[in-house]
């Protein structure tokens, strides 16, 4: 017992140090934290935040003010309305809800950017004393409006994004240099296929699409493209379209068919059979036994 | 024959004058019944204030009440032992025993269900078992097989009886007065005519028939609610037939304990003899050999191999902190009584009786440590847990909880004793060649 002991209290040293140092690594870098949010913060936009947070974020973090975090988890993903996390500027929460950090999955592929600030504008709600800084870029917005078009070329079997740009004249023209990024939605966040491209003259490119991806029963998937932007010097929205070019997959879930495993109502065939079948069959010899040794009462004469 | 008359009067005299209440059965039932109270009012408390009050957690949700849940399940099947296998095959010498492990076997099951009450935070719930049970779920199963092994028990032991209710009856002077109307609704008219008895004994035997397999199947379901997971120390392909010779162990050395106090408080000596205490010596012996054989291949394969969940697990068994436990109860309550029982001097009444307590008490350990230790290292540890969730340490509430099924035993097998005779007083008369419905012919 002493030397379980002694062992546990080890293990807890050296994961509790662990811990601790890849806590503190978690730094964010100066240009990320002084980010601000592209608009002001709206009781409709934190209306948007609390659906998106209770759908991704309150799983691990519980709601705020409840302290209904997960205690297990490691490092502890705290409660959101406390001190610790209502201190962090703008930026450093959307560098961390951006980035992740495990065994906090990264939201860059899974929230627009959009989305992501409005989760920071539902939590800010729960900070009487925040005043939200002058929204970036109001007014002067110096950068490209690009605007993505996404097609499916089945001869090629490619994914062809075309990207245009507002020029000053308010004419849309290709536009060249764009990095695009393109992604498969799946059950939980998005899978990015290849790696990004960058728009050639014509203000293409094209994407080789997998052969073996599975698909819906109709083989339908999901596509998302978008602009690879890190500066934020480009406006654009991400452009999602359904193209049945996956692999038809009618997979049942694993709980819509009988198996051992499944409720009541969907139990194996052969077990009902075989536990009903026994129950009746000891049962009646133990009732007709019962019936037959309670009838020798009559058979009382020799 | 006068003389066979008077040997049968002397019989039914001898193995039926316990059946009456004396000072001595008020005391002990006395005895039994505070007991009883004392833990009935631990379980009060566990009701109020929830299972909390135990010393089961999140790691360990499984503990001594489960243990003691595999325990009477194991206890009860020596019914089927004696009296479906060897009686089946024929063999003579057990006739005195029968009714005692038939007794052991009914009062045992019949509390194992009892027992995993205690275990349900929510005991008015217990319908739902039955409501909404999953009928792939080896728990619906054990509930089912419990359910009928007691019903089959407690027919084993009342129709090889209804020839001794018929003989008591007719001499209604043995039997105190209260107990004669009973007598008369229980003796079902009988008169040892060929087509009652043939009724009967085609009942027997297919009874003892159909016992067989839900015995078996009793003992095997109890083993499947740990072999069906995937965790070391339960992850076992043997778990069924190492669970079944477990419960034989256990079983003999009840029956062994209780002939021993029948005989001597109900002065039985001349039909429980020291013969019968040899053979079930040997029987016990042949029982532990078979238990130590699976012993040996449960725990040598997964050693030689150490995977490492197993390893950790076996290590814990056989020198870490079970150590002592492990070693006492192999030792102690398996290896040393078969050592002893070896030499006939140890098969005597008094030597077998100590010697079986030790495989008894040895027998309750040995399913602590197939219980709980397993649940002490799960394969995702949970994180920044309290210490009481990792090492499991029953309460008082819980260990009077666990004793409260004992005293319950106990006092089943003293009110069918008292009310009945322990030992067939027919078949005792037809093996000595008298014929007990025509004695004085």
């Amino acid at each position: 017992m002493r030397f379980r002991n002694l062992l546990l209290f080890i293990f807890i040293i050296c994961w509790a140090s662990l811990m601790r140092t890849s806590a503190q690594q978690w730094v964010v870098p100066d240009d990320q934290k002084g980010k601000v949010a592209p608009f002001m913060f709206s009781p409709d936009l934190q209306k948007q935040g609390e659906g998106i947070y209770t759908k991704n974020c309150v799983s691990c973090h519980g709601m705020p003010g409840k302290d209904n975090w997960v205690k297990q988890l490691s490092p502890p993903p705290g409660d959101l309305a406390m001190v610790k996390a209502q201190k962090q500027s703008d930026g450093e929460l959307f560098y961390r809800i951006t980035t992740g950090k495990a065994p906090m999955p990264e939201f860059r592929n899974i929230l627009s950017e959009d989305e992501r600030w409005w989760v920071i504008s539902f939590l800010r709600t729960f900070n009487p004393k925040y005043v939200q800084p002058n929204p970036a870029g109001k007014g002067v917005f110096t950068g490209k409006v690009v605007k993505l078009q996404m097609t499916y070329d089945s001869v090629q079997k490619k994914v062809k994004v075309f990207a245009t740009e507002l020029t000053k004249e308010r004419t849309m023209v290709a536009s060249e240099g764009i990095g695009i990024m393109l992604f498969v939605k799946r059950y939980f966040g998005n899978m990015q296929l290849g790696d990004p491209k960058t728009t050639g003259k014509q203000g293409l490119v094209l994407f080789d699409f997998p052969t073996d991806l599975p698909g819906d029963k109709e083989g339908k998937v999901e596509l998302i493209c978008r602009v690879n932007d890190a500066s934020g010097s480009i406006s654009s929205s991400p452009v999602t379209s359904t193209y049945a070019i996956g692999v038809p997959t009618n997979k049942p879930g694993l709980t819509e068919t009988r198996a051992w495993w499944s409720t009541r109502d969907k139990a194996p065939v052969w077990i009902i059979l075989a536990y009903t079948i026994s129950v009746i069959v000891v049962w009646s010899i133990i009732i007709s036994i019962v019936i037959s040794v309670i009838g020798i009462r009559k058979l009382n004469r020799t | 024959m006068d003389n066979n008359k008077t040997t049968f009067e002397k019989l039914t005299l001898d193995l039926s004058h316990h059946i009456r209440i004396n000072k001595g059965f008020l005391v002990w039932m006395g005895f039994l019944t505070v007991a009883l109270c004392v833990c009935l009012y631990a379980y009060g408390l566990q009701l109020k204030q929830g299972l909390g009050v135990a010393g089961i957690r999140d790691y360990v949700s499984w503990g001594i009440y489960l243990s003691n849940f595999v325990f009477f399940v194991a206890s009860s099947l020596i019914g089927m032992l004696i009296s479906a296998v060897l009686g089946l095959i024929g063999v003579k010498w057990i006739t005195p025993l029968v009714r005692i492990a038939e007794t052991i076997a009914v009062a045992f099951a019949a509390v194992a269900g009892l027992v995993i009450i205690s275990d349900m935070g929510r005991p008015e719930r217990l319908a739902y078992v039955f409501i909404y049970g999953r009928v792939q779920s080896p728990i619906l199963w054990d509930v089912t097989v419990v359910t009928t092994y007691l019903v089959l028990s407690i027919l084993l032991l009342f129709l090889p009886m209804i020839a001794d209710i018929a003989i008591l009856r007719k001499k209604a002077q043995l039997l105190p007065a209260w107990l004669r109307p009973i007598y008369n609704v229980l003796s079902l008219n009988y008169a040892d005519t060929p087509e009652q008895n043939r009724i009967i004994h085609r009942s027997i035997r297919t009874l003892s028939i159909i016992l067989i397999p839900a015995a078996l199947s009793i003992h095997t379901v109890t083993s499947w609610l740990f072999a069906f997971t995937t965790r070391p120390g339960w992850d076992s392909t043997i778990f069924g037939p190492y669970f079944v010779s477990g419960a034989f162990v256990a079983g003999c050395a009840a029956v062994i304990i209780a002939m021993y106090f029948f005989r001597s408080s109900y002065k039985l000596q001349d039909y429980i003899q020291d013969l019968h205490f040899d053979r079930m010596g040997k029987v016990l012996v042949l029982m532990c050999l078979i238990y130590l054989y699976f012993n040996i291949n449960e725990y040598l394969v997964p050693a030689f191999k150490l995977k490492k969940a197993d390893a950790l697990h076996l290590h814990e068994l056989f020198s870490g902190g079970e150590a002592l436990m492990f070693w006492l109860v192999q030792l102690g309550g398996l290896v040393l009584p078969i050592i002893l029982l070896i030499f006939s001097w140890f098969r005597r009444p008094l030597p077998m009786m100590l010697i079986s307590i030790a495989v008894i008490v040895g027998a309750w350990f040995k399913r602590y440590l197939i219980v709980i230790p397993t649940q002490e290292h799960p394969f995702l540890p949970i994180q920044h847990v309290p210490a009481n969730f990792m090492v499991y340490s029953p309460t008082l509430v819980e260990s009077l909880i666990t004793i409260a099924p004992f005293i319950l035993v106990l006092m089943i097998i003293t009110i069918i004793s008292k009310f009945f005779p322990v030992i067939p007083i027919y078949e005792t008369a037809k093996e000595r060649g008298i014929e007990p419905f025509n004695s004085d012919k």
